[in-house]
């Protein structure tokens, strides 16, 4: 039973992958649905790192006790700046860990 | 100096290896959990390998393989997987155009490999265009499933051995490759208003527990930094024609 669950999973993610790259699925993209889809990375992304930082355990949290927002703030400002993917990852992620570490002094 | 053919192949795949590096390696919390998480819920060794090997899918399986423990209804868990992974829908809406016409096996490749992480790096232009573009989407996703594939399979190895690594908040490491990739992009006053608003209403939908949280939030933000746009450029149009009036005529 478990087995067969797994494999219809499995199709639904493929096919939620798939679906709109078939070329023969009658889909045409007009200029205004192509203009809307050029905002999606932004969006989705965004919506997947921003809940990770301000809800903790179902509750919002914005404060400084929060080493989530502090460490995030410094992400945010190091991308904006050095726009690299590596030193914005080494700077958020000490920082994340200083800041729990001295959040928990 | 021109690179040879094969050089400038081997280099195109080195880049699609290194860029995905991080986002493998921000993954490897997740994908400990999914795998050890399975063999704590009495899942066989093959059922917990065959998630990431055909399901492939980071929180679709974690919820999955708590909805099966509690032995929720086929209909429930098959449900809950297509509200979780209908964000890809708009992946392959907006990657359409470009991967339409690929062959039919760069086409299936793509389409299996194509994650929120594979998608946060398809955000140039010429994405998918030409072979060697190409060869960087497939190294790149493909390097993506086989380091997910060995998260997991380490997670059902080490089993209920292992802490909760969840708690050491590792989930951190997500949020900043993702806030890496994402604050370069915002490049103008749309982007930026869709960011803010996707910012927003995920945190509010979040807190509501709305099921259809992410792409109900995504989607509106798609929506304001579109009209945002429209908006703005009628503008351009309108200060265009009190500088020149005959511009339309001349066009």
């Amino acid at each position: 039973m478990t087995l067969l669950t797994i494999v219809l999973m499995a199709v639904i993610t493929f096919t939620s992958r798939y679906l709109f790259i078939h070329p023969r699925l009658p889909v045409k993209l007009g200029d205004k649905m192509a203009k809307l889809l050029s905002f999606s990375a932004p969006a989705v992304l965004t919506a997947i790192w921003v809940p990770i930082i301000f809800v903790q355990q179902g509750q919002l949290s914005i404060s400084l006790q929060n080493p989530y927002l502090i460490a995030a703030t410094f992400s945010v400002l190091t991308a904006a700046k050095s726009k690299s993917v590596y030193l914005t990852m080494i700077v958020g992620l000490i920082t994340f860990v200083l800041s729990r570490y001295v959040l928990s002094l | 100096m021109a690179l040879t053919k094969k050089k400038s192949r081997w280099l195109m795949a080195k880049k699609g290896f290194l860029d995905m590096l991080p986002l493998n390696l921000a993954v490897l919390p997740w994908g400990i959990l999914c795998g050890s998480l399975a063999i704590q819920r009495d899942f066989s060794a093959l059922e917990a390998i065959l998630m990431p090997l055909i399901v492939f899918a980071g929180s679709a399986q974690l919820v999955a393989i708590e909805l099966i423990a509690n032995n929720a209804s086929l209909a429930t868990i098959l449900f809950t997987t297509f509200i979780i992974s209908s964000r890809h829908f708009l992946y392959g809406l907006a990657l359409r155009d470009k991967l339409k016409v690929l062959p039919t096996k760069w086409r299936y490749s793509l389409g299996f490999l194509l994650t929120d992480e594979l998608f946060a790096l398809s955000g140039n232009s010429k994405a998918f265009v030409g072979q060697l573009r190409l060869i960087y989407a497939v190294v790149a996703g493909a390097s993506f499933y086989f380091f997910w594939l060995l998260w997991n399979v380490t997670g059902v190895i080490a089993g209920s051995y292992l802490p909760d690594l969840t708690n050491l908040g590792l989930d951190f490491a997500i949020a900043v490759t993702f806030i890496a990739l994402v604050i370069p992009t915002i490049v103008n006053i749309p982007i930026l208003v869709s960011v803010i608003v996707a910012a927003i209403l995920s945190v509010l939908f979040k807190l509501m527990q709305f099921e259809l949280d992410l792409v109900a939030a995504a989607i509106i933000a798609m929506y304001c930094g579109y009209l945002t746009d429209r908006f703005l450029s009628k503008n351009d149009d309108k200060d265009d024609r009190q500088l020149s009036p005959n511009l339309k005529d001349s066009l």
